[in-house]
């Protein structure tokens, strides 16, 4: 797998933590925590000043002000299907109301005919299978530009 | 009309070479159906029960005579020789082959037309009153407001992959031509202390759920209509069911919520994200209006000829009516003739109407939710030319708003989904009431035929509405009765038990024979006889003594 | 595609993917005509379950599905009917 922000490629440098394994001890830069892990762990990162990922299923996107998401690294979304449009909704929730300025990432079943889509949405990056490279770069080159939206 | 600028064009073509990458795909196995569908969906590609089906948009029902040559051209070239107009204004190619698929767009871009968004869980195409512009009682034009919310619905990047599909109808008067309150968002442009705003209602629509449209707003200042319309879509696509397809709709969530919660979230969500690059200020208003002025009529005194020809009368006195600049008038045209599917035009029928559109009406075409064309503006002293001319393309029915007038969906003999067939239905009531003085006698009378509980052929709001289900491998009917899709829409009730194919007309004639019975007057049509008497007249006079019914 | 079924007897059907066209299985692959369509014996369905899921795959086929044959032989039901028989109107 890569990860493609816009036209940009590069490695994942997250990475999950198992639930077993989730002690204050082993979060560091680069975890990846569900939701309810980062209303435990969100202390530990704000006084460690590490970057974390908070991860959100297409289907349980909601978040509130409690939650202070704005001070996550990452935030990555990761679509069961790619027809649950939620997420894109989300990330303008995101963005607009929760004043989230890290990286918005989408993963799972994406289709590449989305990007412009996510992108404009406020999405940075998703993660693609290396050989489908070429299909998300030309999708994204026919749409750039081509929208009524502001 | 509007009139397509460069990035319009752009992104028609840029879409086109979009669907060609994603049939290839498709072909070679990239895609799977699952994941072809919603795209192809999205570009109004269905799979029906013999083939594959094209519904090419035709934003608020709005044609000129070039779109209209090309889509003949295309009904010849890659389909079999006619289309069928749909409810919510569009057309519809019943046999095209997946492969032709990206060069039909490619020539329907060439003047301006494409497929986007008109099937598929998005914003569908934006409908409209068929009249717009032409009559005196307006406020405003609504067109210039549909290609707005037009521009700003198409390849919207948050609201493509909804729960549901969506439907949005903008009206620009009291009168409702264009079934609005069952849409999921109707739009009514009204005045209020000299400022022009809209009225707004939500959650309308038909399918097997009939529910007619709540009020959210009294009054929107019209700069705010999209940054509403937005917060609308926002609750919507957040809140709105998944789990269940026939619970997706934004009926069945303003239904489950009421509307107060409803309403509720949807102002916190204008109030907050309220995008100051969604407001329309007054220039881009009066640009956008500009392309849909008045073509240059000349107020006369004409009057429409008289002719000591029955037949033309006939059709004067039913499918012509006034112009808002004096000496014109509108033409309406039946696509209901005798025998034929209701909404089907060949396409010989359309090359001749662009060519008559041509010579007596600006070049303008207009294609209504009832499956009927509009000539807009056809001078008075040019009626009996013109009638001459549509006659001979057996497009001069005159039964505009009568018994045989039916909204009619494909049903069985096209549709995937249907239970029963609906055109021969239509065809048994067309040749039964085939005689014109037989039908201005019945008077207003507006007969809506499903083929399934989709209600694609809106019978829940027929004054007498027909669904075709199966019932242990046979077709069979039901009746309602009371619906209305106009400004006082109303869900119709269920008469009974249905009916089998050769009882159906028996019971239709029964059931006019009681509307007959409490007839006060001429102008007592149907509707209001009903509204008066109730459905229990209707009842007993039906299935008392009924003995063959089901 | 085989929970609901009810029947004996059965023809595997498809649409053409490139074309749409309505198509049946017969011993020597698609054919638009039912005429040597293999009858389908109920206890052979997962076998020709199979055999649609692999013509799926090739791209040759979309959205199979099995028609119920009556005791005579004939397609069953009505919608079944048109959609081999063509359109029931005149245009």
């Amino acid at each position: 797998m890569i990860i493609l922000q816009k036209k940009h490629e590069h490695k994942n440098h997250y990475k999950q933590i198992i639930e077993q394994d989730f002690l204050e001890e082993n979060i560091r830069n680069g975890s990846i925590l569900s939701i309810s892990q980062w209303r435990e762990a969100k202390h530990i990162v704000q006084e460690q000043k590490i970057d974390v990922a908070v991860e959100f299923s297409s289907n349980a996107c909601s978040l509130s002000d409690k939650d202070e998401i704005s001070k996550a690294a990452m935030v990555q979304i990761n679509f069961e299907t790619f027809k649950d449009g939620r997420p894109f909704t989300f990330a303008k929730m995101l963005r607009k109301k929760h004043n989230f300025k890290g990286e918005l990432r989408a993963t799972g079943h994406v289709l590449p005919d989305q990007f412009i889509f996510l992108i404009r949405c406020g999405f940075d990056s998703v993660e693609i299978k290396e050989e489908d490279r070429d299909i998300w770069l030309e999708l994204l080159e026919i749409d750039e530009g081509l929208y009524y939206q502001p | 009309m509007y009139k397509y600028s460069d990035t319009d064009k752009k992104i028609i073509a840029s879409r086109v070479k979009q669907f060609e990458n994603q049939v290839n795909r498709r072909l070679e196995g990239k895609l799977t159906e699952e994941e072809f569908k919603p795209l192809r969906l999205m570009n109004g590609l269905y799979l029906q029960l013999h083939a594959y089906m094209l519904r090419v948009a035709i934003p608020y029902g709005e044609l000129s005579s070039k779109q209209l040559r090309k889509i003949a051209f295309i009904a010849d070239k890659y389909d079999r020789g006619y289309g069928h107009f749909t409810t919510r204004q569009n057309i519809q190619f019943n046999w095209p082959k997946l492969l032709d698929i990206p060069e039909i767009l490619h020539e329907l871009s060439l003047v301006d037309m494409h497929a986007i968004q008109t099937s598929g869980n998005c914003i569908r195409n934006i409908s409209s009153d068929h009249l717009a512009g032409l009559t005196l009682n307006e406020i405003e034009d609504p067109r210039p407001w549909c290609e707005i919310i037009r521009k700003w619905s198409t390849f919207h990047p948050e609201f493509s992959f909804l729960p549901r599909k969506f439907k949005i109808a903008v009206i620009g008067c009291t009168k409702d031509r264009a079934a609005m309150m069952v849409h999921d968002i109707g739009l009514r442009i009204i005045k209020r202390k000299n400022q022009v705003g809209f009225e707004i209602f939500v959650g309308g629509g038909q399918g097997r759920t009939p529910i007619i449209g709540k009020k959210i707003r009294d009054f929107l200042p019209k700069k705010d209509i999209l940054n509403y319309l937005e917060a609308i879509l926002t609750t919507y696509n957040q809140e709105g069911r998944r789990d269940n397809i026939y619970k997706a709709r934004i009926k069945i969530l303003v239904k489950e919520l009421g509307i107060e919660k409803f309403r509720s979230l949807v102002e916190e969500n204008f109030s907050k994200l309220s995008n100051k690059e969604l407001e329309i200020d007054d220039k881009s208003i009066k640009e956008i209006f500009g392309f849909f002025r008045l073509p240059p009529l000349k107020p006369n005194t004409n009057q429409m000829p008289f002719k000591k020809n029955q037949e033309y009368q006939y059709w004067i006195n039913q499918n012509v009516i006034p112009h808002k600049i004096q000496g014109y008038s509108i033409v309406q045209i039946s696509l209901k003739a005798p025998k034929k599917p209701p909404g089907d035009a060949t396409s010989n029928q359309m090359r001749a109407l662009a060519e008559i559109s041509d010579k007596f009406s600006f070049s303008e075409i207009r294609v209504t939710h009832e499956q009927n064309l509009v000539l807009p503006h056809v001078s008075n002293k040019e009626l009996f030319n013109l009638w001459n001319q549509l006659k001979i393309q057996n497009l001069a029915t005159p039964n505009l708003g009568l018994i045989t007038d039916t909204i009619c969906c494909p049903g069985m003999d096209y549709c995937a989904l249907a239970t029963a067939r609906s055109i021969p239905i239509s065809q048994k009531i067309s040749s039964h009431f085939n005689n014109y003085l037989k039908q201005e006698e019945i008077g207003n009378l507006k007969i809506k035929i499903s083929g399934c509980i989709n209600a694609c052929g809106h019978h829940h709001v027929g004054n007498i509405g027909i669904l075709g289900l199966d019932r242990k491998g046979q077709e069979f009917y039901q009746i309602t009765l009371g619906g209305s899709a106009k400004e006082d829409a109303a869900i119709g009730e269920i008469v009974g038990p249905s009916f089998s194919k050769n009882d159906l007309i028996d019971a239709i004639e029964k059931i006019l024979n009681t509307y007959k019975k409490h007839k006060i007057n001429k102008s007592d049509d149907f509707l209001s006889v009903f509204r008066r008497i109730g459905i229990k007249e209707f009842k007993k006079d039906l299935y008392d003594n009924f003995t063959k019914k089901a | 595609m085989v929970k609901k079924l009810q029947g004996e007897t059965f023809l595997l059907s498809a649409n053409e993917l490139r074309s749409g066209k309505v198509v049946f299985f017969t011993s020597k692959g698609w054919s638009s005509s039912t005429d040597e369509a293999i009858k389908i014996k109920f206890d052979e369905i997962n076998k020709y379950e199979e055999i649609s899921i692999r013509e799926e795959k090739k791209c040759i086929i979309v959205s199979p599905k099995f028609v119920e044959l009556d005791d005579s032989g004939n397609i069953k039901n009505l919608r079944d009917k048109i959609r081999n028989s063509g359109i029931t109107i005149k245009i």
